[in-house]
């Protein structure tokens, strides 16, 4: 006997432990036709639209799963497991440095954040958020670092696109009040907004010109 | 060690700079750089027992604002309004701060989402350990797991009723090394064809684990029961 075409995904979503991307899943459901995968998805999603269910389709880099809807957190939290740490206010900055303005050397980073960060980028890189995109042809052939695929799950974005737009400070006027809301905001800068790698795309597929890729850079620092 | 806690809530003196520039409320666009620098040196004394490369760091910063000040101290060129603007010394360093408090921003953005996604559960990948530096990146035991997975398969079919040449480990390391000179990486399962004996398979096994102790190839698993690749180590 056979599985119904949403029955089917519905436990693909639910036993993966990563977003599965639609390719994949036409791969994990060979039976089935890309019609048919699209209408199983299209009934799922408005399943789990409805609040009367503790999970919910969690669309995220590029994939799908399933999880636990976020008004479950509370309930959650007696179960206490055990997840990594919040990142440090260092390694969020030099992971945004990266985020916007990948492929970027170690130095490059510095630059911008005007101290040492071979701590942060041990941790970052542990924690798989940041990955080895080549080496920038330059003296030293330093590492270009980038975001890794786990980046955007761990924020919750699709794809790079997604990432807030980065903006002026409004200093100049009231110094004291730098963190309030976007929509406050005056001016946006928008061509520094959308970084033009594509987090699916292999690492010499993201790299410009001028860039040698390396094959096996992980392990390699 | 009162002076180390002062000095973490600053990331770096360009997070100091912002800092002082936001509590005397100075335009950051117009710094009153003597005023600045004096703070900046009152600060940096209360550090002084600091950890040597967060205070090289924060050293650099001062001699900046120093090198600053000295060049605005000097008499402006004569000319036009226009080329004095054009060579504010402080630009460079205004240039800079904008930037750090761009991704201080935007560093603050990160966290938001970050606790928005953590009231969100999915399953959980069984863990996955860090890369290692060594030859092996995955656990010793995945490796003989799937070895056993192999053995089972050679299991099937009876040793050769010929007697069979000794199978030398040697002899498969050469072939194995020969095999990743055209190909790589190798896939684990690719060295064990379907009609191998048992005995060929345990050789080639045994032959991968030596060449992984010399230290010649390495191992790794891209993700979770992913494939197992071999790879000829970088000629270091």
């Amino acid at each position: 006997m056979s599985l119904e075409p949403a029955a089917a995904l519905e436990a693909l979503l639910f036993a993966t432990p990563e977003p599965l991307p639609p390719e994949r899943l036409a791969e994990l459901l060979p039976t089935l036709s890309g019609e048919e995968i699209s209408a199983a998805l299209a009934s799922l999603r408005a399943r789990y639209a409805s609040p009367a269910s503790g999970l919910m389709l969690d669309e995220v880099a590029g994939g799908l799963r399933l999880a636990t809807r976020p008004e479950a957190a509370e309930a959650l939290a007696r179960l206490a497991i055990v997840r990594p740490s919040r990142l440090s206010r260092p390694a969020l900055e030099t992971l945004a440095i990266i985020a916007y303005r990948q492929p970027i050397t170690k130095a490059e980073v510095e630059a911008i954040r005007g101290v040492n960060i071979d701590g942060v980028l041990r941790t970052l890189g542990e924690r798989g958020l940041i990955r080895v995109l080549g080496r920038k042809r330059e003296a030293g052939r330093p590492m270009l670092y980038g975001t890794s695929r786990a980046f955007l799950e761990y924020f919750g974005f699709q794809d790079l696109s997604e990432l807030p737009t980065l903006r002026e400070i409004e200093a100049l006027v009231a110094p004291s009040q730098a963190s309030r809301p976007a929509e406050d905001l005056p001016r946006e800068e928008s061509e520094r907004a959308a970084p033009a790698a594509d987090p699916a795309a292999g690492p010499a597929a993201a790299l410009p010109a001028g860039f040698a890729s390396d094959p096996v850079p992980e392990g390699s620092e | 060690m009162v002076y180390q806690v002062r000095l973490e809530q600053f990331e770096g003196p360009l997070d100091l700079l912002l800092h002082l520039i936001r509590i005397h409320e100075v335009d950051i666009a117009d710094i009153p750089i003597a005023r600045i620098t004096e703070e900046y040196f009152r600060v940096l004394t209360e550090m002084q027992d600091l950890d040597l490369t967060v205070a090289g760091e924060f050293l650099v910063m001062a001699a900046t604002l120093v090198y600053i000040k000295s060049k605005m101290l000097l008499p402006p060129a004569e000319g036009e309004e226009a080329a004095i603007e054009e060579e504010d010394p402080r630009r460079p360093l205004v240039e800079a701060l904008l930037e750090y408090q761009r991704f201080k921003t935007v560093a603050g953005d990160l966290a938001g989402f970050e606790e928005r996604r953590r009231r969100i559960f999915g399953r959980v990948a069984p863990l996955e350990e860090a890369p290692a530096r060594g030859p092996l990146e995955l656990s010793l035991f995945d490796l003989l797991g799937a070895f056993q997975d192999v053995l089972k398969r050679a299991a099937r079919r009876p040793d050769a009723e010929v007697t069979p040449r000794p199978f030398r480990v040697r002899e498969r390391m050469v072939e194995l090394l020969e095999r990743l000179a055209l190909e790589r990486p190798l896939g684990f399962l690719g060295l064990f064809p379907a009609d191998a004996d048992r005995r060929t398979v345990i050789a080639t096994f045994v032959a991968l684990l030596e060449l992984l102790r010399q230290g010649v190839v390495r191992v790794r698993q891209a993700s979770p029961f992913g494939e197992i690749l071999i790879y000829p180590l970088e000629d270091a």
